[in-house]
């Protein structure tokens, strides 16, 4: 589903250029979830940004979904971007101008659906994360546990191959938290693969893998069975 | 295509939007009634006056007496004669562009009843028609029998010639030839049909023509004294006529010269119009000045816009818009506050220009105005918001991530 091989992104500032990823290797099989674990700084977001095609690498090669997508240009990388990945912010980042409904609608029209197919998708994906009710309520008049959960309908609205999550819960308290964390792994276990950048060891635990990053390189931690048994044991 | 979530979420900013919407009505008003104000000078300032401008130059004296008109005359006539380049010299009442010295109302009969409008009367000795180089497209020209003595400013009775503005006026689809119209008792017989003479003051803005002249051959007399047509070739004539002024003042020296009416007549059509032509320029500026102030409100709004909303564009790139979808948002929201401005501002400025009406004469807003005014503030729009939609369109879809 998504192979990264020998990757690297540097940032050149006037003076001096830093490496964000550094020979970045990973290799995600379609249906896991993945997550991604790190000290800040380590360049958990920027693999994910790369992995999303919102930002390009210096170096390796990036394949996703059997394509390579490091050399495509701008307009071909909003169309992979719109109909293969969904993105879960920490920041929820729903358009504050738009209501529920037309926030979910904003990647089905990007994408030139017709009319009809995109409001029975619209009302699958609300009526899927619990928030039917709300299609007209606009972003400022939800909990942080519901926006997130409007931002999660709209990521899925479109049936992406990839879910792309950057500390989903990060904004979240433990209790809206878990409810999240319940609603991907259902979407996990629909067949979906979802790579989440976490710094929730708990969270972390209850993924299949876990990809720790350190200073730009991967640490494969592997299957990480007592952790997950643990968590399971709590849970 | 994304013209329903846009109005959605302009609803969020009413307030902005409808400031914006009514500065652009209210400059759609004001430019489609100023545009109109200007063509309607701007036509006034190119009146055809169907004589030879470029090679005639009016004389008028003050302060004679009536006693000594016959005498002033003859000696007007024969020392301007003497002056080299002088083609000819005759007596006329008036000049295009010169004072109005003799108009009246007249009738199509002899009872009075049929008032068909007021007109000027151009009053020439013999020589005069030709020196002006008035057309004929219909009947002839005067000749010397024609000319009559001239009582209080008009003869009592003449032949004359119309232009067929007038001819087309006074009796439409009739053959103007052989026609009498009366001003009270005196009575006149249209024997020619010009093809222009405009009045001495023609477009003062009231519901005639500029046309609207009657031109009668006079015999010279007390009644008819101190108003002179000179005739030059056109690249001589300023200095033919200040030869002329000067040998006046030389052979008569008890006459007083008009100077402001003692010019050529391409600087009397120069001085007529100074008003209109003043008056076109302020509207010009006015107007150049709405549609800056507009571009840079539509600039301005789009601008602090496109800023607001960095994060939002950013996340629209994230889950899939083009920078092509960007820029057609900002476009299609401009079209949207921009045409409903147009919209509300092409009812204004019909409303505007009866509100207009009712305190200036002024003509009724023609409707070919109100087209283009609302394209050209259309375009405007577009090419304002151009720039900060572009800005838009280059927001990197990192911002997403990036920014908290
Ligand atoms: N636009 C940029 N310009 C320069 N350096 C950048 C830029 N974006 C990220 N970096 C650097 O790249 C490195 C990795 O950043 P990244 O955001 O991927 O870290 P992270 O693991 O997501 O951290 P956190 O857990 O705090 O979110 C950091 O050293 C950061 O300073
Ligand atoms: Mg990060």
């Amino acid at each position: 589903m998504l192979k990264m091989t020998h990757l690297s992104k540097s940032f050149r500032t006037e003076v001096v250029e830093t490496y964000a990823l550094r020979d970045f290797s990973i290799h995600v099989r379609p249906g896991e979830f993945v997550a991604v674990t790190g000290p800040s700084g380590s360049g958990k977001t920027t693999f994910l940004n790369i992995a999303g095609l919102l930002e390009t690498s210096t170096g390796g090669t990036y394949e996703l979904d059997g394509e390579d997508v490091s050399k495509l240009g701008d307009d071909a990388r909003s169309r992979i971007r719109n109909g293969k990945i969904g993105f879960i912010f920490q920041a929820f980042n729903l358009i504050p101008d738009l209501n529920v409904y037309d926030n979910v609608d904003v990647p089905l029209r990007y994408r030139r659906m017709p009319g009809a197919e995109r409001k029975k998708r619209i009302g699958e994906v609300l009526e899927r994360v619990g928030l039917s009710a709300r299609m007209r309520h606009y972003p400022a008049e939800l909990s942080g546990g519901q926006q997130q959960r409007v931002a999660i309908a709209r990521a899925l609205a479109g049936s992406p191959k990839l879910l792309l999550a950057d500390e989903p819960t990060g904004n979240l308290d433990s209790q809206m938290a878990r409810a999240v964390m319940q609603l991907l792994e259902d979407i996990h276990r629909d067949g979906a693969t979802i790579v989440m950048v976490t710094h929730d060891p708990e969270l972390a635990a209850r993924a299949q893998r876990n990809v720790h990053v350190i200073d730009g390189q991967v640490v494969d931690l592997g299957e990480a069975p007592t952790l997950r048994m643990n968590a399971q044991a709590m849970g | 295509m994304h013209i329903l979530p846009i109005l959605h979420a302009l609803r969020r900013h009413r307030l902005t939007s409808l400031l914006l919407v009514a500065e652009i009505a209210l400059a759609c008003a004001v430019l489609c009634n100023a545009g109109a104000l200007i063509a309607a000078r701007w036509t006034a300032l190119r009146v055809d006056s169907g004589v030879d401008e470029a090679s005639l130059a009016a004389i008028r004296l003050q302060g004679f007496d009536a006693d000594d008109a016959g005498d002033i005359n003859a000696r007007v006539l024969q020392t301007v004669r003497a002056v080299a380049g002088v083609q000819s010299i005759s007596i006329i009442n008036t000049v295009p562009f010169g004072p109005t010295v003799a108009n009246a109302g007249i009738t199509t009969d002899a009872d009075g009843r049929h008032f068909a409008g007021v007109v000027d009367f151009y009053v020439g000795a013999p020589g005069s028609f030709e020196a002006l180089g008035l057309h004929v497209v219909a009947g002839r020209a005067p000749t010397a029998d024609d000319a009559q003595p001239v009582h209080a400013f008009v003869p009592d009775e003449a032949s004359v010639q119309i232009p067929r503005v007038l001819a087309r006026h006074l009796w439409p689809g009739e053959d103007p030839l052989g026609k009498t119209f009366w001003v009270g008792k005196r009575r006149f017989h249209v024997v020619g049909v010009l093809d222009h003479l405009s009045v001495p003051g023609p477009g003062g803005g009231e519901e005639k023509d500029a046309d609207w002249s009657v031109f009668v051959t006079g015999v010279p007399g007390p009644q008819f004294a101190g108003s002179y047509l000179l005739r030059a070739a056109p690249d001589a004539l300023p200095r033919v006529l200040s030869a002329s002024l000067a040998a006046l003042r030389q052979a008569m020296p008890d006459v007083v010269i008009d100077e402001p009416y003692s010019r050529p007549l391409t600087e009397l059509r120069q001085a007529y119009f100074e008003k209109d032509r003043f008056m076109a320029g302020l509207l010009l500026g006015v107007m150049a000045a709405l549609l800056m102030v507009t571009a840079l409100g539509i600039v301005g709004l789009a601008s602090f816009w496109v800023q607001q909303r960095t994060r939002s564009i950013g996340v629209r790139r994230a889950i899939g818009a083009t920078r092509r979808d960007i820029l057609r948002y900002f476009q299609i929201e401009n079209f949207i506050i921009v045409g409903a401005g147009v919209t509300l501002g092409l009812g204004l400025a019909v409303a505007l220009n009866l509100a207009l009406m009712q305190v200036y004469e002024l003509q009724r807003l023609p409707w070919v105005y109100l087209p283009p005014t609302g394209l050209g503030l259309l375009l405007l729009g577009q090419l304002s918001v151009l720039a900060p939609a572009a800005r838009a369109a280059q927001v990197s879809p990192a911002t997403a991530t990036r920014s908290i």
